[in-house]
């Protein structure tokens, strides 16, 4: 893998900044994704908040569901394989899928490790929820990075978690005064001391990084882009809404003008009745949930 | 007086541009027979103060489709048709300023203006993107090996009108349908296509310098 080969990866990411990527399950919602403004959609067979509730082991998508939705827009499709399945992303890079997302939204092929991304010519995106494991993703070869947030919620407090515990991390590693104390942090994250330097002279990952997990309304994506997302994956929110249609247009226009309140309350108003959700409070060990923050290393 | 570079920041790249234009007016201001500044534009408050304005790479079909919708689109096409203005599109931004898409034309209402036939996607998907190094000395003076970065690239196939635009590079070779592949041409002196990603070439500014000089600051004192 070169330099070259790296930028080509990573340059389609930053294609897609300021943009809202949309998980559709039919190429009928491929197309209504690509006509309210999405920037790509992300294939799959079932959204996280049906694949919740299911239980079920839940794999990547049968390719030829895939490849009708390829055929039936013009916008980058992304596929999601389970975490160190990489027969599964070989399969997915055949079918010559725009984007690979190792997701912990599937059930993990593999506990210990995650693929070799940088043996692929396809890129990949991953899920992080610090610092640590964002770096370890881009030194396996990630070409961008999602917050993992808490999939077919509704709920955005974990994204907004993942994302602030990313910016505050980089922010206290740049007070680190020593060669040894960084060496050491790196250490500690399993990652390079040259990686980790790179992203304190930067004071960024070196990748795109967008929002994911649980963002389900225009304010949503606009809290996001103002903590320094560089753009937002909607899942169950669109679809699980009474009005997919205004819900997805006025989400793709709140990340574009994230920063303008009166054109916020514009998008926000008579929105319909919105996904209904799940609070982050409710999964827990007790009643025998699990959190996407606990899946992935 | 200052002259104002906006980069449209609907959606893409534009953070990209942004960072190659300062590169440029802090390396090279005292070349520069005016003074520069550049800005993001998301509104025709922003357009207003601009005298010349780059749209960058993302999804020209998202860019379009939220121009139209926000009433963005009049003031973008008033722009990019006033003689006096400058415009470059990269990539979606090609696609987004051509007169006609020979394919996927449907969601996006381009300005109309470079007149030319484009190719969405030329190239096929991104298993198909390419950084190729490419010979521009023939525009661009010793400009001989620059990493031209190809992402889902459009082509232009066909120029609609060879009196007012010149093709200023292309690939050897033909598309699978017979059509040539035409990756950088010019309008008049305003006007500048190109279907890569200049802004990707790291700590390379020759192709922006090469537009704020040939472009921006020529038109402006005229």
């Amino acid at each position: 893998m070169t330099g070259e080969d790296f930028k080509i990866k990573s340059g389609l990411a930053q294609m897609l900044k300021g943009g809202v990527i949309m998980d559709v399950v039919t190429p009928e919602q491929a197309k209504i994704a690509e006509k309210s403004g999405a920037c790509a959609v992300m294939a799959l067979e079932s959204i996280p908040a049906d694949m919740r509730k299911s239980g079920k082991v839940c794999r990547m998508s049968d390719p030829k569901m895939i490849k009708d939705i390829m055929n039936s827009v013009s916008i980058p499709v992304m596929a999601k394989v389970r975490i160190g399945h990489f027969v599964e992303a070989q399969i997915i890079e055949a079918l010559e899928v725009d984007y690979i997302d190792e997701s912990e939204v599937l059930t993990p092929a593999d506990w210990t490790h995650h693929i070799e991304k940088d043996k692929f010519k396809v890129p990949f995106v991953c899920g992080a929820k610090d610092l640590g494991e964002a770096l370890r993703r881009i030194n396996e070869g990630a070409a961008m990075i999602r917050t993992k947030g808490e999939a077919g919620t509704g709920d955005v407090s974990e994204a907004v978690k993942h994302i602030r515990r990313i910016t505050e991390e980089i922010k206290a590693c740049q007070q680190l005064k020593s060669e040894d104390d960084i060496a050491k942090v790196a250490e500690e994250m399993r990652v390079p001391v040259s990686l980790l330097k790179d992203v304190l002279e930067k004071g960024k990952l070196p990748v795109v990084n967008f929002a994911a997990g649980g963002v389900a309304t225009p304010a949503d994506a606009a809290l996001l882009m103002q903590l320094g997302c560089d753009g937002v994956f909607v899942g169950s929110g669109i679809f699980k809404s009474s009005n997919p249609v205004r819900l997805a247009t006025a989400v793709v226009e709140a990340t574009t003008h994230f920063d303008n309140p009166s054109k916020l309350l514009e998008v926000s108003s008579d929105l319909g009745e919105l996904m209904g959700g799940v609070s982050i409070e409710s999964i827990s060990h007790a009643s025998n949930g699990v959190r996407l923050s606990e899946i992935g290393w | 007086m200052t002259v104002v570079i906006g980069v449209l920041a609907l959606q893409g790249a534009f953070i990209e541009h942004v960072r190659h234009v300062e590169k440029c007016i802090v390396e090279n201001r005292d070349f520069y027979e005016k003074k520069l500044s550049v800005m993001t534009v998301k509104d025709k408050n922003q357009l207003a103060q601009c005298d010349a304005l780059i749209i960058p790479g993302g999804e020209s079909t998202a860019m379009s489709l939220i121009a139209e919708r926000t009433g963005f689109y009049d003031d973008l096409y008033a722009f990019v048709h006033n003689p006096s203005k400058v415009t470059w599109g990269t990539c979606a931004g090609l696609i987004y300023i051509s007169q006609q898409l020979s394919n996927e034309a449907k969601l996006v209402k381009t300005l109309n203006l470079l007149k030319v036939k484009v190719k969405r996607n030329a190239f096929g998907r991104q298993a198909q993107s390419s950084t190729r190094i490419c010979d521009f000395s023939n525009f661009i003076p010793h400009c001989n090996d620059f990493p031209a970065t190809f992402i889902r690239a459009p082509v232009i196939e066909e120029v609609l009108d060879p009196e007012h635009v010149q093709v200023l590079y292309k690939l050897d070779g033909k598309d699978n349908g017979g059509q040539e592949l035409i990756v950088a041409a010019k309008q008049k002196n305003n006007i500048l296509a190109t279907s890569f990603h200049p802004e990707l070439a790291e700590n390379d500014i020759r192709f922006h310098d090469w537009f704020i000089r040939e472009f921006v600051l020529k038109n402006y004192s005229k």
